[in-house]
């Protein structure tokens, strides 16, 4: 259900065939619309905008980004992390990279937080200095999907000019990802992700929400092996780091896992 | 040696080594993201700059993780029996064994079979399968399973290692440590090897003969045992520290602890009662009181109620608290031994004992506490005291730190002095045989690596980890194996085990309700 949910939802964000033939990006009235997940908005084939990128551009701008910060709490107070987990591209491709069959290991603790430096630090603080969207500049996501399909399908040359030490670092920062998410569940999703950083302020406030029965459970930690961030929902269930993917729900032997709606 | 090989072939083609191991979309993936970010360079190359020296070391990150992974091999997620099991011991993997008759062995553990008879199976309070119905009965399983013979080196290294007592740990320690080549020597103070499982452990819950054979396993792969020969008295720590390149500890934890009350010097203590039964003593007592909740505790008083005594046990926690083995205490219940708790002996007079009544809100752990003005008094024609034992290493006082309450401190093994290992009982306390065989294996490893002098670290990278082929099978609905146990008229009076091994086909019934969690609930 949730593989199907991603797949659906990943041909509807970037299904704009046109780009094949012209080499370019959509820029049409859909593009001022953001979805609550991490789809760079330079893919040739996106059609709507990234949350993050539209908030550096008015950060960079100085402008408060009211339409922006009313998306995310919006979002946020409804369904928490939902987003993360049942649609967001780039959160599926690391599911994908995760089953394969490789060696694992686990992240320390504290490195959930290390997203709220990269939230603060470079989204808000050092965006607001530069004028320029440094997120976007180093995101893996973009570099994947728009940076090198544009540079690769570039017909008159202007942008592989362009290419220099600033592109490399990209590339070495999306290999550095993927070889993360080979290794360690959701690595980005968990240690970088700045969209995902937002949401998790609502996870203990938001209207759905997850709930463990005390009486069931028998602490034998099936939910934190099923769980794609790899969060020990037995101990602490809207944890910053739960996606609402639900698959604990469906996968706890005791049944002592619900989902609320309050 | 597959891994090795794998790993070599990864040095130089990376996702090679995965496809020889039999992962092919793992090295299929590895190679393309390898090869494909190498041609994505080649095509949009501008010329060098520094930040091309980034995307080197993320390659090389890239190329390290694919030798690491060639080398270590896919590895599960523990199920709860694994990750809770203080001797390493995977029992899923043996239970896939049993369930889907393969012909392949389980690596030989020492004391595999002890195991079956004396753990408190943390394992199984941990089983997935309690959720649905009950535990699978991982523990009477072993007799099941076929294990490999012990393996022995053919490489010699040139470096001998001494080891101090040969219970449990001590003997574990050098099957291991021979089996790395190493040429080891036990010293063991008493007539007979096998520490606290000779000693106490009374002969209805683990008969010798099933010792005598695990034992002689382990001694054959070519350890020497010199029994008789007390180091500080018959030999010193100086001459073993000349003679041997590492010393490893084992001297397990023999001293009872005392309660500290007015007339304890009349009470008997539970160990000695145990020896001196197990060596052929009589004891005609009549009315005999156990201070303890323990297994000390419950065998004492299991060992004198054979002898023709009545015995009442007094344990100051709730009875469900008591950290003695769940069937031993409801064996013993069966065999007509009251068991009273939430009380604590005050004073020890000639014919009687002056109790009072406790209580322990808080259950296995917390703080118990005195109801002051409850005293009552028990006529016991003697009372024995079974709370506790801990270590004594005198002699090792200048070699190694000791804590205050007489265990030596150690990390993987090793003590503050470089040369001198220790484990068991001496670091831990009063533990398990499954903890004594775990801390064992792992400080025989870390001898091993000081002695190569190789870092704890890049030990810890080496670490060959034990790859299984385990198969999914379908949930079967069986309820839980009924162990046979002998007539309790007929055991009440006898020496015999009580526990009787269980027919293979109902084991194999049994094993098949394993739900083979991590294989299950894989993301």
């Amino acid at each position: 259900m949730k593989r199907i949910v991603q797949i659906i939802f990943l041909i509807i964000h970037n299904s704009y065939i046109p780009a094949f033939f012209s080499g370019g990006i959509y820029q049409g009235v859909l593009k001022r619309y953001c979805t609550p997940i991490l789809n760079c908005w330079g893919c040739p084939l996106a059609w709507y905008s990234c949350p993050i990128g539209a908030l550096q551009h008015f950060i960079g701008l100085r402008f408060i980004p009211f339409y922006i910060l009313g998306f995310f709490g919006t979002v946020g107070i409804v369904i928490g992390r939902m987003s993360c987990g049942w649609l967001c591209p780039f959160g599926f491709l690391q599911d994908i990279l995760y089953k394969i069959r490789s060696y694992k290991f686990k992240l320390p603790a504290g490195c959930s937080y290390l997203k709220y430096v990269i939230l603060i630090g470079v989204v808000v603080i050092i965006t607001y200095l530069t004028g320029e969207p440094w997120f976007c500049k180093l995101c893996p996501d973009g570099s994947l999907i728009a940076g090198i399909p544009l540079v690769l399908a570039d017909k008159t040359g202007d942008l592989r000019t362009l290419v220099g030490w600033h592109y490399y670092m990209k590339i070495a920062i999306l290999i550095f990802i993927l070889l993360g998410s080979i290794s360690i569940k959701r690595f980005f999703c968990r240690t970088f992700c700045p969209i995902g950083a937002i949401f998790s302020i609502f996870n203990r406030l938001s209207l759905l929400r997850i709930r463990v029965d005390k009486e069931k459970c028998a602490d034998c930690g099936a939910c934190q092996m099923v769980c794609p961030m790899d969060v020990p929902i037995y101990k602490s269930s809207n944890h910053i780091d739960c996606i609402r993917c639900l698959d604990c729900i469906k996968h706890c032997p005791s049944h002592a896992i619900t989902y609320e709606i309050r | 040696m597959k891994s090795v090989k794998s790993a070599l072939i990864s040095i130089f083609i990376v996702g090679g080594g995965q496809i020889y191991a039999g992962r092919l979309w793992t090295g299929i993936a590895f190679a393309v993201i390898f090869y494909g970010s190498i041609l994505l360079m080649r095509n949009i190359w501008t010329g060098l700059n520094p930040a091309f020296w980034s995307i080197v070391g993320v390659w090389f990150l890239f190329w390290l993780y694919n030798i690491f992974d060639a080398y270590k091999g896919a590895r599960l997620e523990q199920p709860p029996c694994e990750r809770v099991c203080p001797a390493g011991i995977a029992p899923w993997v043996y239970i896939n064994l049993i369930a889907t008759e393969s012909k392949e062995k389980y690596p030989f553990f020492p004391f595999f079979n002890i195991l079956e008879r004396i753990c408190p199976a943390p394992c199984e309070d941990q089983c997935t399968r309690k959720i649905i119905d009950s535990a699978v009965a991982i523990k009477y399983l072993k007799s099941a399973v076929k294990t490999s013979e012990p393996a022995v080196s053919d490489k010699k290294r040139n470096k001998k290692v001494g080891i101090i007592g040969a219970g449990p740990c001590g003997l574990s320690a050098g099957y291991y440590l021979v089996n790395k080549g190493y040429s080891v020597t036990i010293y063991e103070k008493e007539e007979k090897p096998g520490g606290v499982l000779r000693t106490f452990i009374p002969e209805f819950r683990l008969s010798t003969q099933a010792l005598e054979n695990e034992i002689k396993k382990i001694l054959d792969c070519g350890i020497e045992l010199k029994c008789r020969t007390e180091v500080g008295k018959d030999i010193s720590m100086d001459e073993l520290l000349q003679k041997y390149d590492a010393l490893f500890i084992a001297t397990g934890a023999w001293e009872p602890v005392k309660m500290n009350i007015p007339g304890e010097e009349m009470c008997l203590n539970g160990l000695e009662v145990l020896k001196r039964i197990k060596q052929g003593e009589e004891f005609g007592i009549g009315q005999v009181g156990v201070i303890g909740g323990g297994n000390t505790a419950i065998d004492v008083a299991r060992s004198l109620i054979r002898q023709g005594n009545k015995v009442t046990i007094y344990y100051r926690r709730r009875i469900e608290d008591m950290p003695a083995e769940h069937e031993d205490r409801e064996e013993a219940l069966e065999e007509g031994i009251k068991i009273i708790p939430l009380c604590l002996p005050r004073a020890v007079k000639k014919d009687r004992v002056v109790m009072v009544k406790t209580e322990s809100p808080e259950g296995r752990l917390g703080e118990v506490k005195v109801i002051e003005g409850s005293e009552f008094e028990v006529k016991l024609d003697k009372l024995i005291m079974a709370c506790g034992q801990k270590p004594k290493p005198d002699f090792l006082k200048p070699y190694v730190n000791i804590d205050e309450a007489g265990r030596i401190k150690t990390k993987d093994g090793r003590t503050s002095n470089p040369r001198i290992f220790a484990g068991g009982d001496a670091v831990l306390g009063s533990k398990t045989l499954a903890h004594a065989v775990g801390q064992a294996k792992e400080t025989a490893e870390s001898i091993d690596l000081s002695l190569r002098g190789i870092h704890p670290f890049i030990g810890r990278l080496l670490k060959k980890t034990y790859l299984p082929r385990v198969e999914l099978l379908p949930i079967k609905d069986i309820p839980r194996i009924k162990i046979p146990h002998r007539n309790i008229e007929e055991r009440k009076h006898d020496f015999l085990e009580v526990e009787l091994r269980a027919k293979k086909e109902d084991l194999k019934k049994e094993a098949d309700r394993c739900l083979v969690c991590p294989l299950r609930y894989r993301p």
